[in-house]
């Protein structure tokens, strides 16, 4: 028998990169529950129980989106037409809850199908036309912006149904202080964990975003799995849209794109540690780095920060997320 | 072989969809034709966009991308409203320090990108935002308005009567652009680059100094194009330059330039600039609304792309579509 | 699916890549159970080859067959399936991955039907066994960015194995490789060959072939030049295979030994642990030769001195000026030029003209002071390169790309001859360039040396550099092994120090 080559120095290694994943998910909840105490010192209001509630629910439409996002970027993609779809979707079926009395059953399955026929034209765009990522999705959010505005026709969602409005404000469970969005982007998010890491779908996305050739190569349908990568992100951003105005009960033309969620999902997604580049994901990190994002973001609103800092301050966290995830990514 | 006769049919359909859609527009849409002098009259609604697809295209020509080129002109109309409304400064100083400023944005843009290593889509989106949050933050809640006449000739006068002078500097710029590109050694520079970056470097270019500079321009352009919408409205407003972004790409890659580097030339976007803006003019009077043009034009932009992909001179094997469709997205370490 | 244990055969099998002819009618013979080597010097084809019968290229003509039956193989996929799987030169693992999840790529096993999970048990515990039947102590759990090229190679055997796959073909995996990690391969290989497995095996050093092969086959320049069976194995005989052909011109270099300073001056020059302690000088007028195996640290050592490379130490003078920090431009302009060994890559740009290639080397000297190039002087070097290289092209317009390799190959020596640089660094002129064009080449060497240029000629065919140089210096594993003046530049001399003989 011939001598074996020696273990690599340090047993573990692979255990070394999860403790650096979970570095980064502790740290997160650490850096959000520093917020909460830190503005509730200030204003107690902010800890307030109605406030928290807020604070979890804009966190699942962030969630979202930010899941469908970071399916994209480990496919070494980007989805600029997610806060466009979400918009796009609140406007819809807010319209239909309250014009046409759509029931809020009828509506789900009707709006993520929406949302994936949208998205799978994104996939086709990228996949078949071969168009760079960036460029597809900013022409697409053009397209379904300018969709909704059509569709719209002027109007605003004011409030919507009274059954939308269970739908995004009740518990699911009575008895259990668990409204029925969370509950949704828990599911999502299990659902999504899932196929990641256990379904050959999931780890087909994470080779490609790797190594696009060696994964053809090796047999894997790279335009497939791409075109359905896009098309799961348009049907959550859709999911999204419709919480969105389930929970808030208003939605305008500019729901979505005008707070530029596209690049808070952006944002959230490397802040929860996805790799740019593609190839590594971090689902728990974008859940936990949306819920961060959100309480961020109503800190600032109640320390009265003018809102414009909002977009600049996600700005620089992008460029940070990025500049230190190249290091990290280089040091391992 | 194939490129160059591309370059030359790719213009060459341009110039004859140009006549085709002006004609069109004159028969069937009733008050779009308004004289001659009318009709130059309206570029000067859609020149703006032309300004910054000539800066623009430099950087495109590198293989890289600038989404920042809103934000960077509404930020320079606001700077240069406020040096003239609060500050008391001259006019045309305030427009000269504006238009600088543009440019050291995008310096700084250049160097997030080159130094930093961070891909140029994600750092000019991200540059975007922290730009236009400024450009919000100055403005305040009533944004400086009311310039003057003199001011005022640079967007919406006309020379010897009916040429608008927006037009003239397009045009003056154009040409300028076309040298810079195709007989200066820094428009050689540039191609190099974009073509094939090793390449350039082994052929001791100095790659990152003439990328940064790439971004000054896009930022000294889009800057520029603020002035003139400030001129034009006689009043800013820190997101007057958002619209500027899809249209301005659109008009590049309309015009023939590879969104990848390298290939394609300032005529054919000069008249893609034309075409778009006759386009949406033409929708605008035909009682389209704002909306309809702008996805037409995002539809434009991906069915050019999807063309040029097709009829791509780099040739279509599989590996190296493959490696395209991530192609925006460079690697750490290139 | 079979899995297959019989006879693989190549015959007749053409390639070309563009203009460049890569393979011609080449056959080549496999035996079931059997570690055949393909020999020969870099460019003469032996990983096109593989690739072909890897499926990862289609032959432009030729058959493959497989016991008797014929093949084809339009992608990898294809290949597995008949049971041949190629470890190529530099392991392609994913980096994010675990190192299991890399050796089931596009395979992995499923439990269940709605949803079908991934078995990552089996995964895991077949993936172990596998590597463990390879003797890798490594947990495949761990990700695969973590494991070195020796363990990389492993796991990409390991993957074949995992795929049944009886045939596997190694792309020269020695070079990276230390030589207690080389045994270990080795020793690998042996198990493989006694489990009845067919191994293709690419080197180009003779110990290590003449150590494990059954058979050996020798190319050169795209053809078999000599089969030789393990019994037959004579080192002087495949060296003449792979480097011995009629001398194509009859030049007797008159083996100067210029005097006065040198040009240009090394001392110390390292970057760790690529290469180290490297000193030398050229004159003018000097021909030095660079010879060694690839990965010997060749154009590492060039690229160094160029500024296309940092230095971990060490010092480089120009004519008495330190360039050791200057930049590339500013060491072209100061006379000292690169024409590198990837051409397309980095010798041209192959979507621009002839023009604007010729000229790329010297676009800042062609600058007025408004910026605007000299039109007129671009065509006069343009046009002047067209004609002193005889280049075959239609006009000073044509895209490069559209070109033969040997004429590209001129349109590179054009760009950089007509900086009228001190010294130039030729890596690898000649390689895929026809036998008419090469002897332009060393006519065009030999012109350029008389008329004072230094030159240094890095390349892997000992005949060119008998012909072409002064002195030669062999390059072994990062460090100069022998120089050789004047008459001592035999093959047998040079081939020796850089094949390592003797040396360790």
């Amino acid at each position: 028998m011939s001598s074996t080559i020696a273990a690599m120095p340090e047993p573990g290694r692979r255990a070394k990169s999860r403790r650096r994943r979970e570095l980064r998910e502790v740290t997160l909840l650490i850096a959000t529950f520093a917020v909460i105490f830190g503005v509730g010192l200030l204003r107690p209001s902010f800890m307030s129980f109605s406030n928290l509630e807020f604070m979890v629910l804009s966190s699942v439409v962030l969630g979202l989106v930010g899941i469908s996002q970071t399916f994209v970027i480990m496919t070494r993609g980007i989805d600029l037409s997610v806060s466009a779809v979400l918009g796009l979707s609140a406007m819809v079926f807010g319209l239909l809850s309250t014009t046409n009395n759509m029931p809020v059953w009828q509506a789900l399955p009707l709006c993520m199908l929406v949302g994936a026929v949208l998205g799978c034209f994104n996939g086709f765009l990228v996949a078949w036309a071969k168009i760079p990522p960036i460029i597809a999705t900013l022409g697409t959010y053009s397209l379904y912006g300018g969709l909704t505005f059509i569709y719209s026709n002027g109007l605003q969602v004011d409030q919507v149904s009274q059954d939308f409005e269970n739908f995004g404000n009740a518990n699911l469970i009575p008895g259990l202080p668990i409204p029925t969005p969370v509950i949704a982007l828990l599911i999502v998010s299990v659902f999504a964990w899932f196929v990641l890491n256990h379904m050959k779908y999931g780890r087909n996305i994470l080779a490609i975003g790797n190594n696009a050739s060696a994964a053809y190569n090796a047999g894997i349908s790279v335009r497939r799995t791409l075109l359905g990568v896009y098309t799961i992100s348009g049907a959550l951003a859709a999911f999204a849209g419709l919480i969105f105005v389930a929970y808030t009960g208003s939605a305008t033309a500019t729901t979505g794109t005008g707070d530029h969620v596209e690049l808070q999902s952006i944002a959230v997604a490397l802040i929860g540690g996805t790799a740019i580049a593609g190839g590594r994901g971090n689902l728990a990190g974008t859940v936990i780095g949306s819920v961060f994002l959100s309480v961020v973001i109503t800190a600032l609103v109640f320390l009265q920060v003018p809102a414009i800092w909002y977009s600049a301050g996600e700005g620089a966290m992008i460029l940070i997320a990025v500049t230190l995830g190249a290091r990290q990514g280089a040091k391992s | 072989m194939k490129s160059l006769l591309f370059g030359g049919v790719w213009d060459r359909a341009l110039a004859l969809i140009l006549i085709a859609l002006f004609a069109g527009f004159c028969v069937f849409t009733p008050g779009f034709y308004n004289g001659f002098q009318g009709t130059l009259s309206i570029t000067e609604e859609f020149l703006p966009f032309g300004f910054v697809a000539l800066g623009l295209s430099v950087v495109i020509l590198t293989g890289g991308i600038d989404l920042s080129v809103g934000s960077i002109s509404g930020l320079a109309a606001v700077i240069m409203a406020i040096l003239v409304k609060s500050y008391g400064l001259n006019i045309w100083a305030a427009v000269v320090i504006a238009v600088a400023v543009g440019g050291v944005l995008g310096w700084v843009n250049g160097l997030i990108i080159t130094r930093l290593r961070v891909e140029p889509l994600i750092a000019t989106l991200a540059t975007n935002f922290i730009y236009s949050s400024v450009a919000v933050a100055l403005a305040g809640a009533s944004p400086p308005y009311g310039f003057g006449a003199a001011f005022g000739v640079l967007g919406t006068g006309a020379v010897v009567g009916w040429v608008p002078v927006q037009l003239l500097i397009f045009v003056v710029m154009a040409i300028g652009f076309s040298v810079l590109m195709t007989r200066t050694g820094f428009g050689r520079r540039i191609v190099m680059i974009g073509y094939n970056r090793d390449a350039a470097h082994y052929a001791g270019v100095s790659v990152a100094s003439v990328e940064r500079r790439a971004y000054v321009i896009s930022g000294l352009t889009a800057a520029f194009a603020g002035i003139i919408l400030a001129s034009y409205y006689d009043a800013v407003r820190p997101d007057m330059g958002d619209i500027l972004l899809l249209t301005s790409i659109t008009m590049v890659v309309l015009g023939g330039i590879s969104i990848f580097g390298g290939e394609g030339g300032i005529l054919g976007v000069t008249l893609a600039v034309m075409i778009l803006g006759v386009l949406r003019q033409g929708m605008l009077i035909a009682g389209f609304s704002d909306m309809v043009t702008t996805m037409l034009t995002g539809a434009i932009l991906l069915s050019s792309i999807a063309i040029k992909n097709l009829f791509s001179s780099r040739g279509f094997d599989l590996g190296a579509a493959v490696r395209r469709f991530t192609a925006l997205r460079r690697p750490a370490k290139s | 699916m079979s899995r297959a244990t019989g006879l693989l055969s190549a015959a007749g099998i053409d390639k070309s890549f563009g203009s460049n002819r890569v393979l011609r009618s080449v056959s080549l013979t496999l035996a079931p159970g059997e570690l055949h080597t393909l020999m020969g010097e870099n460019g003469a084809g032996k990983s096109t080859l593989f690739r072909i019968l890897a499926g990862i290229h289609q032959p432009d003509a030729g058959q493959i067959s497989l016991d008797g039956g014929p093949l084809e193989l339009r992608n990898p996929c294809a290949a597995y399936d008949h049971g041949i799987y190629l470890v190529p030169q530099e392991p392609a693992l994913l980096k994010e991955l675990s190192v299991a999840e890399n050796m089931f790529l596009g395979m992995l096993p499923t439990i269940g039907r709605f949803p079908a999970r991934i078995d990552w048990k089996t995964i895991r515990v077949k993936a172990q066994d596998a590597l463990a039947t390879l003797g890798l102590d490594v947990d495949v759990r761990d990700d695969a960015k973590h494991l070195s090229i020796a363990q990389q190679q492993l796991v990409e055997c390991a993957k074949a194995l995992l795929r049944g796959c009886r045939i596997i073909l190694f792309d020269e995996p020695t070079s990276p490789l230390t030589s207690r990690e080389v045994g270990i391969l080795f020793g690998n290989m042996r198990r493989l060959r006694e489990q009845g497995c067919t191994l293709g095996f690419i080197s180009h050093r003779m110990d290590e072939v003449t150590e494990i092969s059954d058979r050996v086959s020798v190319l050169r320049d795209g053809a078999v030049t000599d089969e030789v069976d393990r019994g037959g194995f004579d080192r002087a005989r495949l060296v003449r295979a792979m480097v011995g052909r009629e001398l194509i011109f009859d030049r007797k270099r008159a083996h100067r030994q210029p005097e006065g300073e040198p040009v240009l001056s090394v001392r110390g020059l390292a970057h760790e642990p690529v290469f180290s302690g490297v000193d030398f000088d050229v004159r003018p007028g000097e021909i030095l030769g660079f010879s060694g195996l690839i990965g010997a640290g060749r154009t590492e050592i060039a690229e160094a001195v160029c500024g296309l490379r940092a230095k971990s130490a060490g010092t480089v003078t120009l004519s008495g000026k330190d360039i050791t920090k200057s930049s590339i431009g500013d060491i072209i302009a100061a006379g000292l030029v690169y024409v590198p060994e990837d051409r397309a890559r980095h010798g041209v740009i192959l979507p621009m003209s002839i023009r604007d290639n010729a000229t790329a080397g010297q676009i800042g000297r062609l600058q007025r002071k408004t910026g605007i190039l000299n039109r007129k002087r671009e065509v006069e070097i343009a046009t002047d390169t067209i004609a002193r290289y005889r280049v075959r092209a239609r006009g000073i317009n044509q895209p490069v790309g559209q070109l033969s390799g040997g004429n590209q190959q001129k349109v590179v020596f054009g760009k950089w001859m007509s900086t009228n640089p001190k010294i130039a660094i030729l890596d690898e002129p000649t390689r895929g360039v026809d036998v008419g064009a090469k002897d332009e080449i060393y006519k065009l060497i030999e012109e350029l040396s008389a008329q004072g240029m230094a030159i240094i000629v890095i390349s892997s065919e000992l005949e060119e550099l008998i012909a072409l140089c002064d002195r030669v210096i062999a390059i072994y594993a990062g460090k100069i092994a022998a120089e050789l003046h004047g008459a001592d530049i035999t093959a047998a001399r040079v081939g020796a120090a850089f094949l390592g003989a003797g040396t360790h």
